[in-house]
């Protein structure tokens, strides 16, 4: 038997699986829109991951791939996590780090923008030695992007190629979302043509990034560029006018979280053997509302076929469910 | 004569000495504020101007909660930065509220100036007697004194207690019979038992522990509600966590060495508690600890005014700091998402997470 | 030796006394120009992202001159005098600068004031003029002249101000920070649109009257700050020749987070109106926040709403 690793990344934007074999080779990979049903849209991944590797196996019959363990991550990983069995439930900052520095072991400087966070993270000699995130909202990422390409009646997708075609890129305020956008209606009624203002958009997403999140910090290259925005061209180039260096954006670029993740599940000393049959139990999430103190926490109970498997979100004893 | 019924806003545990500042000292009612929740701060930024910073509204959510619970007096202290006009609005704020309080602020008085000092509490009590103070001070010097050190040895180890939660335990009975205790001599008994019994239970620290020293603003940084209980958080991942900023160090110990230690840093006085933040910043960072985390509440302007500074002790001393700005809206999973980085950062940088 | 002088700041307080004293020892210095977008740009590089728009403006006047000239001029003023206390954004700005700028080229001169220390301003000039390799009797022969061109200076503004509310027209007290209020980026435009707007826009920034001053205790009693105690003194002496008050302020500025709102509550007569600055919004806004003010100074005085 040939052993595979499950990594899943659930964003808030999108989410990401993939499997590797031991030398950490992605055998499968697909990636959904989040939606607002995270379970459901990783039941759906699961179903997809489950058939490539059936056909991958196929040509193993005698030596089948089986899933070893199960890592997670993204800001959904313990919901995941916890329906999944993983072995690994790790935050995005050390799973984005682990990912690339296995594909690119002499890497610098980690840009990565996501759906509604963004981060920077410096690594020498293979190690993190500094890392920031976004603080404040949500200005310049995904989410961002895709609420400007909304009100220009874009698709996000395509906003990036229709930058790259301005020679003059509108200056945006670009420090929080509801001023960006109305600074953006005020300037294409003052009479910008669109695909300057998408230029614009772009060179805001960078300047944005640098005073926030990498404010302070010594940018070296190589530098890689990830998370959903890096798929954006025009964001990619407008960060190599700022920092005056080549930006390296994989092809899996989007899947580098789960990888990481995925690696972290082959390494992990508790390898939990996962069955893709799990993607036709049923699972319901509760929100309760602990009553028993004025901090009124939220409380999260998952249910498998109706039976509670995890809780969390309790801040003491008071409001414990399982 | 009924006696009035004074309060203080919220401090981590101090409220304890307070107390008895209040009633042993001043001779009145000491009206213990309800412990902050989420609703303290709900209702301390629903009545303070909007870009103000996090520990305004704190004090405003913990006044309006006392009143509700019967206070007829608050009290507000002085400061070296914006705190020290905190009072004015407050009263005001308190006022256009219809609440018919007493508000004492005590930023007239100074402690250069013990005359001052002395009008500011009379003010509290017009009855109170000098002798009665005289002999409360010491009392309460003392108790400080002593909750800082049991609290010290908690952070310190709490992350590698055999059972989980033992130290905390007896920290709270300790500070449970600190509130009955009477005197000096009392308070000095009742630390020396609780230290015997800190040092009896089991713990199994490793030879090299994980460090991490904890620097930043003044309120933020003892308030452990406005900090997201992050030094909990960070001990439960076994680490030492260290914090230099109490009460005592900073109230009761004069340093005049510090402005030349941090001389090659800065030149001035760079106001506030930005001094602290980078003598004790250079501290950790010289001392190898692992890494370092600045808290503060938004708009701080004294320890922002710090961070370029430790940005280049971070650099120079190859130390990773991690910068927390709290406000209002902040979120917990952000919270712990950067922990848990910070943490699988140190491990790494220690060759032990893969 | 070209000394390089930031426009942001104290420089809109000093601005008199500090070319004065380079001019009467014959040093020669370079001002960068006014605020721009390119300015703000290059502040917003370099300071904390939270910082008060004010120092974002600061830092990218310093960063404008670096490699322009042989020193940067970043005086250290901890406070004017025993209850002259300025924000701790001041006491921190020589630091500040010298550690957000390590990476640079970039080498600082300065005076240092701090009553506590008993560092006054004349000895403080006299250490500069030493630095600039001049006598202490020069020094303090440049200083003096330079004092008191920034003593006329203060008159004069008093008189304008004094003048201005004798014009018959709505009159509009504006107050802020003088580096905010007379910056070109920041302040200027509002005092453009309200000469738009058909009124009288008077600053009291600029005003340097002790009885004035005094005058803020009818406010407040215990305001730490020198500039709002000024500020706020300007309010409670004119309150009366006035029509309206406009409070501007940078985000998000410690001192007038405190002030403004407990001037706001305490002022119900002429209308106040608080303007954040925070170099984001474009002027659209700000335009029509304006024209509603003034809107609604104008009826209520033309009785038009008894008429409705």
């Amino acid at each position: 038997m040939k052993t595979a690793y499950l990594g899943i990344d659930v964003g808030s934007i999108s989410t990401k699986a993939v499997l590797i074999d031991k030398k950490n080779k992605i055998l499968a990979r697909d990636y959904l829109w989040t939606e607002v049903d995270p379970i459901g849209t990783v039941k759906k991944l699961l179903y997809s991951l489950s058939d490539q590797l059936a056909k991958i196996n196929e040509h193993h019959q005698d030596n089948p791939y089986q899933v070893q363990a199960v890592g997670t991550t993204g800001s959904a990983r313990r919901l995941i996590g916890s329906i999944t069995g993983a072995s690994v439930i790790k935050n995005e900052i050390t799973t984005h780090a682990i990912g690339t520095t296995s594909l690119y072991p002499e890497v610098r400087t980690i840009f990565e923008i996501g759906g509604q966070d963004s981060k920077i993270i410096l690594i020498e000699n293979g190690i993190v030695v500094d890392y920031a995130m976004n603080t404040l909202c949500a200005a310049g990422t995904g989410a961002f992007l895709s609420s400007l390409a909304q009100r220009l009646n874009e698709k996000v997708e395509d906003i990036g190629e229709i930058a790259l075609t301005s020679d003059n890129p509108t200056r945006l305020a670009a420090r929080c979302s509801v001023f960006a956008e109305s600074d953006m209606v005020h300037k294409s009624q003052i009479g910008h043509s669109k695909k300057d203002i998408i230029a614009g958009i772009c060179q805001s997403v960078v300047t944005n990034y640098m005073n926030n999140v990498a404010k302070g910090k010594r940018i070296i290259p190589p530098i890689i560029f990830q998370g959903g925005v890096s798929k954006n061209i025009g964001v990619t180039k407008a960060f190599e006018r700022t920092t005056g260096h080549e930006i390296h954006v994989d092809p899996d670029s989007h899947l580098i979280g789960a990888l990481g993740t995925a690696i972290l599940a082959k390494n992990s000393k508790d390898p939990r053997p996962f069955d893709f049959r799990i993607s036709e139990a049923d699972f319901q999430t509760k929100g309760i509302n602990c009553d028993k103190c004025a901090n009124h926490c939220e409380v999260i109970a998952v249910y498998q076929d109706e039976k509670l498997i995890d809780a969390w979100g309790n801040k003491c004893d008071r409001g414990r469910v399982i | 004569m009924t006696k009035y019924k004074v309060s203080f806003p919220h401090l981590g545990n101090y409220y304890v000495p307070l107390e008895r500042l209040f009633t042993r000292g001043l001779d009145v009612e000491y009206v213990v504020p309800p412990a902050i929740t989420k609703k303290t701060l709900e209702l301390g930024s629903l009545h303070s101007p909007d870009y103000i910073c996090a520990p305004f509204k704190f004090n405003m959510g913990n006044y309006i909660e006392t009143i509700e619970k019967g206070a007829d007096t608050l009290v507000q202290t002085g400061g070296v930065c914006r705190l020290r006009y905190y009072g004015e609005l407050q009263s005001q704020i308190i006022k256009d509220l219809g609440h018919d309080v007493r508000f004492i602020t005590l930023s007239r008085g100074a402690l250069s100036k013990p005359v001052t000092l002395y009008q500011s509490f009379k003010e509290i009590n017009p009855a109170m007697s000098v002798k009665q103070i005289g002999s409360t001070l010491p009392v309460v010097m003392t108790m400080i004194e002593s909750m800082d050190k049991v609290e010290d040895f908690v952070r310190k180890n709490s992350g590698f207690q055999k059972a989980p939660g033992v130290l905390e335990t007896v920290q709270e009975d300790f500070m449970q019979r600190l509130r009955r205790t009477d005197s000096k001599k009392d308070v000095k008994k009742l630390y020396k038992k609780t230290t015997d019994h800190l040092l009896e239970i089991p713990l199994d620290k490793p030879k090299n522990p994980i460090r991490v020293g904890v620097i930043g603003e003044y309120y933020t940084i003892m308030e452990p509600f406005s900090n997201h209980d992050i030094e909990k958080e960070l001990a439960k991942k076994g680490i030492v966590v260290d914090r230099w900023v109490n009460l005592t160090n900073t109230l009761f110990r004069k340093d005049w060495k510090r402005k030349k230690r941090v001389r090659r840093y800065t030149k001035y006085f760079m106001g506030a508690t930005s001094m602290f933040t980078v003598d004790q910043g250079l501290r950790f960072a010289k001392q190898k600890y692992d890494g370092i985390i600045h808290v503060k509440s938004f708009g701080c302007t004294p320890e922002m005014d710090a961070m370029p500074v430790l940005q280049n002790i971070s650099r120079d001393y190859k130390i990773p700091i991690l910068y927390f700005t709290f406000d209002s809206q902040t979120s917990d999973t952000g919270i712990q998402t950067r922990l848990e980085a910070f943490y699988d950062m140190i491990m790494m940088r220690k060759g032990g997470l893969l | 030796m070209v000394i390089g002088i930031p426009r942001g700041f104290l420089y809109y307080k000093h601005e008199t006394l500090w070319k004065g004293f380079f001019d009467a020892l014959g040093i020669t210095y370079l001002i960068s120009p006014k605020t721009n977008q390119e300015i703000l740009d290059r502040g917003n590089e370099f300071a904390i992202d939270e910082a008060c728009l004010s120092s974002k403006v600061y830092l990218g006047h310093v960063h404008w001159l670096i490699e322009k000239c042989d020193k940067v001029f970043v005086p250290r003023i901890s406070s004017y005098g025993m209850d002259g206390e300025v924000c701790t954004k001041f006491p921190a700005l020589f630091d500040l600068v010298t550690n957000t700028f390590a990476d640079q080229e970039i080498e600082l001169i300065h005076y240092n004031m701090d009553f506590r220390n008993a560092d006054a301003e004349a000895p403080g000039f006299v250490k500069l003029g030493k630095l600039l390799g001049k006598s202490r009797t020069k020094s303090l022969r440049a200083y003096l002249i330079a004092k008191q061109g920034e003593k006329t200076q203060q008159i004069l503004e008093g008189n304008k101000v004094r003048e201005a509310m004798e014009q018959n027209g709505l009159k509009i007290l504006v107050t802020g920070h003088a580096y905010n209020l007379h910056d070109p980026y920041l302040g200027t435009p509002v005092f453009e649109m309200l000469k738009k707007l058909d009124t009288i826009p008077i600053s009291a920034a600029r005003v340097h009257d002790k009885e004035i001053h005094r005058a803020s205790h009818q406010i407040s009693q215990n305001i730490p700050w020198v500039f709002n105690r000024e500020l706020v003194g300007t309010i409670a002496h004119y309150q009366r020749k006035i029509d309206g008050i406009i409070l501007i302020t940078a985000f998000p500025c410690g001192p007038d987070s405190l002030i403004n709102e407990l001037v706001l509550r305490r002022i119900k007569n002429p209308p106040v109106l608080q303007l954040i600055l925070d170099g984001q919004e474009g002027t659209a806004g700000m335009e029509t926040r304006l024209e509603s003010f003034i809107d609604i100074i104008r009826f209520k005085k033309e009785g038009y709403y008894d008429k409705i």
